[in-house]
């Protein structure tokens, strides 16, 4: 009696792991039965013979487990509801926390925006020298206060009311090339790791070129952030716990008012 | 569940036609499902215990309880099988009519 090839034959059975358990432990002998009369009876070359097998295997144990997988879904619409509202949930969910995000963001590019462009016009104008810009010392590192910076048209700072450790910032060297080309740049500026402002840069037309930055820390926006990621994990955790409570709930109850009515049918 | 009005896929119908006229173990249907006349359907042992397994869980196929010398097992179709069988055997022969009549009608007017 010819037998098929061992090592093959060896692999295929350990290949068999591929195969859903339920079905491996019911079926397995039989396919490696059916396995050994094929070879008995093969017409094609081994590798050809073997390579067919292995295909076939991986081929059904993937659709079997997907098909395990699926049938419970199907097989009960209330998980089929569950999994639908679950999934426009969080597809609606994460895209709206992220608009409102990006629109905190944008909200604390004001007053900033609104005051470099009237310092700007001011001065073009000549309605505001630098000796009539608001005085005073906003620290950096702890005040939420807007702050201003005027520079002169080679970057040199001419004025300020905004100091980290004592000292006036430069702000990033590209903001100058930009303005060069643009009247007004946003940006989030981090001068030092841990300190995040939003700061708008105006260039200053006229008879006194220059660029005019106000600035504001961003912590407190980073903190409502922070608190919105919080809000919008835990929401979509407590959503989800209630949906899969629900659908549990709802399962159980479709179950027990499908069940036959054992205690009136042996009365 | 099978027996709905819904069309056969090609493996199942092969499995089924194998059974039709008699009981049969796995490679016996392999072997039948892979002829021309009995589908043309190359099924590999994952495909045709995968296949076998739904269509004993809708009760279409049955075990036979008799295993041979090699305990191969063996199956066969069971009533409502044999209803499922027929139903599709006819809405296939259904679209076959139709198809020689169009073809026919089509070779008539060229």
């Amino acid at each position: 009696m010819n037998r098929p090839n061992p090592v093959f034959f060896a692999l295929y059975r350990g290949s068999l792991h591929l195969y859903p358990p339920r079905l491996r432990m019911l079926y397995q002998d039989q396919m490696l039965q059916t396995v050994r009369d094929a070879d008995v009876e093969r017409s094609s070359g081994v590798m050809s013979f073997w390579f067919r097998l292995f295909i076939d295997l991986i081929q059904s144990s993937v659709k079997e487990r997907l098909l395990m997988i699926r049938e419970p879904i199907f097989a009960r619409p209330v998980f089929f509801y569950t999994l639908a509202l679950a999934l426009i949930l969080t597809l609606w969910g994460f895209p709206a926390a992220m608009t409102l995000q990006g629109v905190m963001r944008s909200a604390a590019d004001q007053p900033q925006i609104q005051m470099a462009q009237n310092y700007a016009s001011e001065i073009a104008s000549g309605h505001r020298t630098v000796e009539q810009f608001p005085d005073g010392h906003v620290d950096l590192a702890t005040s939420l206060e807007p702050f201003t910076i005027l520079y002169d048209s080679n970057g040199k700072a001419l004025h300020s009311n905004g100091y980290f450790n004592g000292e006036i910032l430069a702000p990033p060297t590209g903001v100058f090339t930009w303005l060069r080309t643009h009247p007004t740049d946003k940006f989030t500026w981090q001068p030092r790791p841990g300190l995040r402002i939003a700061a708008v840069a105006q260039r200053i037309d006229g008879a006194h070129p220059g660029v005019v930055l106000v600035g504001r820390s961003l912590t407190l926006v980073q903190q409502q952030e922070s608190l919105l990621r919080r809000g919008t994990f835990v929401t979509w955790l407590s959503l989800m716990a209630i949906l899969i409570g629900g659908a549990a709930f709802l399962n159980r109850a479709q179950g027990a008012a499908g069940k036959p009515a054992t205690a009136h049918g042996h009365a | 569940m099978i027996e709905s009005q819904q069309p056969l896929t090609p493996a199942v119908f092969a499995i089924l036609l194998a059974l039709a006229d008699g009981e049969k173990h796995g490679y016996a249907i392999m072997k039948e499902a892979a002829l021309p006349a009995g589908g043309g359907m190359k099924l590999g042992p994952g495909t045709l215990y995968g296949t076998l397994d739904r269509l004993i869980r809708d009760a279409l196929v049955e075990e036979t309880g008799l295993t041979d010398d090699a305990r191969r097992r063996y199956y066969r179709l069971t009533e409502t099988g044999r209803r499922a069988f027929a139903a599709e055997t006819e809405r296939l022969a259904a679209s076959l009519r139709t198809a020689y009549a169009r073809t026919e009608a089509r070779g008539a007017r060229v």
